[in-house]
């Protein structure tokens, strides 16, 4: 793990660590896990669940509830490690998805009993939050810089799905943009993304 | 299914990797994932993207949710790797390679000279006690939820403008402390030093009042004569609070003399 500098809540907080050595880390940590390692369990916590706490707070935009979701995901992180295949992809990867699949799920929850023109007001607003907090460290430097290397339509498109939990149709909706256009932009957005930060 | 669905469906890589789709596009893409070597690579590679973008977002959690949450892992049981095998294979067909890794329990069955019949019952059992320990584990979910339920209630009393807090001796032992607010309609009740029961034994909470006498929980078990905090809903303005001595698995009616009572005033 490396320094990750102050998160914006001005605490530091260490975040992903780029170097092969760490995810490799996370991938054998994971791998012990399946076989009921309890001391592998409380390492894999420490890694991940701030990451996992950074995401479900992004997207519901409640601290409680982020709470509630982070708690949720790491204990099927422990209950399911055994379903987890690095042939597949990283430990990081694998964790993430759970995540944001589970805040994405409860924000739409939510969403389907409150007023979709304020939600949609508050998503821009703070999409750009979001991008101004991902400057605190090397690494969230490196993913703003690689943000911003994306079209601007690409760059609301990734932002508004990832960050804010919309299905594409939505953010078609929100942008005055055909549907198709936006399932195009996510992707090529998403391709431009993984060769700035170099992850394969 | 056309040519043109099939192209439609490989534009859903990007939606599906950001959780941007309906279920039912979910479900499809999931499908066609199946059969598209181009769209797993694909799939497999935004991800790694798209977690970066998660792990950026990355804030310390409160401390006290590491342990609650360990402990609540540990509570639980795992999936067995031959149950997520036969879900994969179900799901999807690059998955099959996988099936090499049941191998190995036929070749320990046989190396023990166990007949192929007993194997695959024993298979059997193996797969109906994975589906036995899921249902376990809804349960540790429940009570995880169950927590974390109880940690909001008692937030909302503690915070709220109309709480009062109160503190009182039980009569064979000890200290109770009662924080309680009718604008949320219950109350928290903590102890310490309270007597030690034997195990057959608990300690138990009651309202009383003209809606009759309701059980307001069981306090779990505590060496050190400390007990809660317990969340106690459902308070009325003119019920008593008691707490009395019962049977470790409760009782539905006091049946003993209360060792604490507390009366509301005004």
């Amino acid at each position: 793990m490396s320094d990750g500098g102050a998160s914006q809540d001005g605490e530091g907080f260490p975040i992903a660590d780029p170097h092969e050595h760490s995810s490799q880390r996370l991938d054998d940590l994971l791998t012990a896990v399946a076989r009921g390692d309890e001391r592998a369990y409380e390492a894999v916590y420490d890694h991940a669940s701030g990451w996992v706490l950074g995401v479900a707070r992004k997207v519901l935009r409640d601290p409680a509830q982020a709470e509630e979701v982070m708690q949720e995901v790491l204990l099927e992180v422990w209950r399911t490690a055994s379903r987890f295949d690095p042939g597949v992809g990283s430990a990081t990867s694998w964790v993430m998805t759970i995540a944001h699949r589970r805040a994405v799920d409860r924000v739409r929850s939510e969403r389907s009993h409150s007023t979709r023109e304020l939600r949609a007001a508050t998503a821009v607003i703070d999409y750009d939050d979001v991008t101004e907090a991902v400057q605190a460290s090397l690494d969230r430097e490196r993913v703003q810089r690689c943000l911003s290397s994306l079209t601007e339509l690409q760059r609301e498109c990734v932002g508004l799905a990832y960050y804010s939990g919309y299905t594409y149709r939505e953010v078609a909706g929100l942008l005055g943009v055909p549907p198709g256009t936006v399932k195009t932009r996510m992707r090529d957005g998403l391709i431009r993304l993984r060769d700035c930060l170099g992850v394969s | 299914m056309t040519e043109s669905d099939d192209q439609e469906l490989h534009t859903l890589a990007g939606p599906y990797v950001m959780d941007a789709v309906t279920q039912d596009e979910r479900v499809n893409f999931v499908a066609h994932l199946a059969n598209c070597a181009q769209c797993q690579e694909d799939v497999r590679e935004m991800r790694e993207a798209t977690a970066r973008l998660g792990v950026a977002a990355a804030v310390r959690p409160r401390v006290e949710l590491k342990e609650q949450t360990i402990r609540a892992a540990f509570r639980t049981s795992q999936l067995g790797p031959a149950v997520s095998e036969r879900t994969d294979l179900q799901l999807s067909a690059r998955h099959r390679r996988r099936v090499g890794r049941l191998r190995p329990f036929a070749e320990r069955a046989r190396s023990v000279g166990m007949s192929a019949r007993v194997a695959l019952a024993a298979a059997a059992l193996v797969v109906a006690a994975a589906i036995a320990f899921g249902l376990i584990a809804n349960d540790a979910m429940q009570q995880l939820r169950h927590s974390q339920r109880q940690d909001h209630m008692i937030a909302a009393i503690l915070n709220a403008r109309d709480a009062v807090m109160l503190t009182a001796h039980v009569t064979t032992g000890g200290q109770a402390t009662v924080v309680m607010s009718h604008r949320e309609h219950g109350l928290v009740f903590t102890a310490h030093g309270l007597r030690r029961l034997p195990s057959s034994q608990a300690y138990e909470l009651w309202l009383m009042g003209p809606a009759g006498d309701r059980p307001g929980g069981m306090l779990g078990p505590a060496s050190d004569g400390t007990a809660g905090p317990a969340v106690v809903m459902g308070l009325g303005r003119s019920d008593m609070i008691g707490l009395t001595v019962e049977p470790a698995s409760g009782s539905v009616r006091p049946s003993s003399v209360m060792v604490l009572l507390i009366r509301q005033h005004g």
